[in-house]
């Protein structure tokens, strides 16, 4: 009876003791083991590890990639043009020991602050810097900027224990005074090419009606003329079949061809002949004698 | 190793025991903790008790200790501890044992250390050594970027390399390929794809002209993101995998949409001209067609009706030529009279005997006026 009634507390003090002596690093964070604020252990690896009761005490820092995005500023390229930018950066803690060194008890907060400040800092050194004009910023050498905004924002944040595994540029946009004129410059190219558009409109159609044309005057005197020669060729033909027929009794066409001709000419009533007795055609009309 | 790490909850029961080793072999991990739950009671007698229903529990030489004390009691307690014993195991097997379902995988973390993944199925991870954490892996997860969000509802509009505006909106699909990366190396994922996409999409579209990216490459600069997005989020070695990247919208912005519209109305005016001109030219020169076939059809009709008259006439002179020639003299005088009479028949005559007269027929001229006179005068 008397021993089990020492033996518990001392049981439950052993365990009590055991349980805070262990600490369990997850395989997503870094720990610091502190005695009385000062770093006594750094422990990387995730799993089970031991520490002294009550003395020590255990931080934890994030080991996963974490992200900051700044806010947006104002940056000046060589060009003196004016664009608004803002970026994020992916970073982890490489070295705790370090970065809780530099932050103190503010922890990833006070750092967020330090490297925004930082990344603002390389993004309007890069952005600014002599042969980055805005055309560069908006090209395919984007890329570049952002590796060496990169560099120079690691090389700054190493001493703070952080490890920048990337700073990309998000937006990068012409501030709201120069949208307008932005705009106001896309509505006039839009303007231009849609006149452009209808100019060239009437152009094709003037020209496809003057082709047109020229092809009607040309299609209708080029058969005008074979209707020519046709009717030239038929007159021929015409003359021909005359000069064979009447060819063979030239006196009788003429003798036969006036009286025809007589017989049309003199038609109707408008026509008067003044005519004298002695005609041929009166032989007969004073005597029934021939002359 | 699992009963060793046990030891801090199972070693304090079991050192009471008295250094029986059987007991702590079997059963450190479970009956060990029951010492600790009922404080309040008695606790020596609560010991006493657990030690005796261990030791029953425990078999032949336990019972064999315990014999003499008490002959109810041991039964009472064995069943008791039994049923809680069993309980324990029950809760512990719930606590362990869980399942996955088919569009996930689980994460195992042995005392924070990663051990291994879970495919789907029941999966076994014995309390508390390890944690888990189910994932849902192949399930399709939807980023919409672009899209008017509350505040900042121009978040869509980016710059091209022409310095022209252009509003894009665009999905995101995406998955995880491999649970432990993504759980371990990203501390914000959604956040973390959101951004990449978006900083992506920027980089293309300022590296790209206006005009193209309205049309026709919308395709491409869907590809194009993807890779991009694709390899950022390898280098964060993120597990994420992009499925796919949806280019909902790429239009001008909306401030100067209207003039895009007047560039396409002025397209389908040039169009229009054009084909009204085509229209044009079709019936004009169909027109001409058939007027030159007309004219060279007229000209053969004339051609036709020229030659067939002058044959038929040449004909009727030759048929006539044959009869003259049999008798000429006759025919000659008969083709005269017959004319003279025809033509003489009517015509209006006035025959003057040149002898009777003296002056022949010039004074009498105009005649038109003589013959109107002269009925006069006939009349007097």
């Amino acid at each position: 009876m008397r021993k089990t009634t020492f033996i518990l507390p001392v049981i439950v003090v052993v365990i009590a003791a055991i349980l805070s002596s262990i600490y369990i690093v997850d395989e997503r964070e870094k720990a610091l083991v502190l005695q009385f604020g000062q770093i006594k252990a750094v422990k990387t690896d995730p799993g089970l590890a031991f520490k002294i009761p009550m003395i020590q005490e255990v931080v934890r820092y994030d080991d996963r990639i974490l992200s900051l995005s700044t806010k947006e500023i104002e940056v000046t390229p060589s060009d003196d043009r004016r664009l608004v930018v803002d970026a994020f950066a992916r970073y982890r803690i490489s070295d705790v020991k370090q970065f809780r060194q530099a932050v103190g008890v503010g922890g990833i907060r006070a750092a967020e602050d330090r490297l925004e400040s930082i990344l603002n800092a390389q993004v309007r050194e890069v952005l600014g810097s002599d042969q980055v004009t805005s055309n560069t910023i908006l090209s395919s050498d984007r890329a570049n900027l952002m590796i060496r905004i990169r560099d120079q924002a690691r090389a700054r944040a190493l001493p703070l224990g952080i490890d920048v595994v990337d700073v990309r540029l998000k937006q990068t946009n012409l501030p709201e005074q120069n949208l307008e004129a932005t705009f106001a410059r896309m509505r006039a190219e839009r303007e231009r090419e849609a006149a452009d558009e209808i100019a060239r409109g009437e152009e094709a159609a003037l020209r496809v009606r003057a082709t047109a044309d020229r092809t009607v005057v040309e299609l209708v005197s080029d058969a005008s003329r074979d209707a020519e020669i046709t009717r030239g060729q038929a007159d021929a033909k015409r003359n021909n079949i005359f000069a064979q027929a009447f060819g063979q009794d030239q006196e009788f066409f003429e003798f036969y061809r006036s009286l025809a001709a007589y017989r049309t000419a003199l038609q109707g009533s408008n026509s008067t002949m003044v005519l004298s007795p002695d005609s041929d055609f009166f032989d007969y009309l004073k005597s029934d004698q021939p002359k | 190793m699992a009963s060793n790490n046990g030891g801090p909850w199972g070693g304090g029961g079991g050192r009471d025991d008295g250094g029986d080793k059987d007991r702590g072999q079997n059963g450190g991990g479970d009956g060990g903790r029951r010492p600790s739950e009922p404080q309040l009671p008695d606790i020596d007698q609560i010991v006493k008790k657990g030690q005796d229903q261990l030791r029953v529990l425990m078999g032949g030489r336990g019972g064999g200790n315990g014999g003499p004390g008490s002959g109810e009691g041991p039964r009472f307690t064995r069943n008791t501890a039994f049923f809680g014993l069993l309980a324990v195991i029950a809760l512990w097997a719930f606590a362990s044992f869980y399942t996955v379902k088919p569009e996930e995988q689980s994460v195992e973390l042995f005392l924070g250390e990663y051990s291994q993944t879970g495919n789907p199925g029941l999966n076994f991870a014995p309390w508390p050594l390890v944690t888990v954490d189910v994932i849902p892996v192949t399930r399709e997860q939807i980023e919409d970027i672009g899209v008017a969000q509350g505040t900042r509802g121009e978040s869509g509009l980016m710059l091209t390399t022409d310095e022209n505006i252009v509003d894009i909106d665009f999905q995101v699909v995406w998955n995880i390929n491999d649970p432990a990366k993504f759980l371990f190396n990203l501390r914000d994922p959604q956040a973390t794809i959101r951004a990449v996409s978006e900083s992506a999409m920027r980089e293309i579209i300022a590296a790209a002209e206006l005009a193209p990216i309205l049309n026709r490459d919308r395709g491409l600069i869907a590809n194009q993101a993807q890779e991009l997005i694709q390899i950022t989020l390898d280098s964060y070695d993120s597990g994420m995998n992009v499925v796919r990247v949806n280019l909902d919208k790429a239009d001008p912005p909306r401030e100067v949409i209207d003039a895009f519209r007047d560039v396409q109305a002025a397209e389908q005016e040039r169009d229009r001209l054009e084909r009204q001109a085509d229209a044009y030219a079709n019936r004009v020169l169909a027109g001409a067609r058939g007027e030159a076939a007309q004219q060279l059809e007229l000209a053969e009709g004339y051609r036709a009706s020229v030659v067939n008259q002058a044959e038929g006439e040449a004909s009727r002179f030759l048929a006539v030529l044959d009869e003259y020639r049999l008798a000429p003299e006759v025919t000659r005088k008969r083709l005269y009279l017959e004319t003279m009479e025809q033509v003489l028949g009517n015509v209006d005559k006035i025959i003057i005997d040149e002898q009777s007269g003296g002056q022949g027929v010039v004074p009498y001229l105009p005649l038109n006026e003589l013959r109107k006179s002269s009925t006069a005068g006939g009349n007097n």
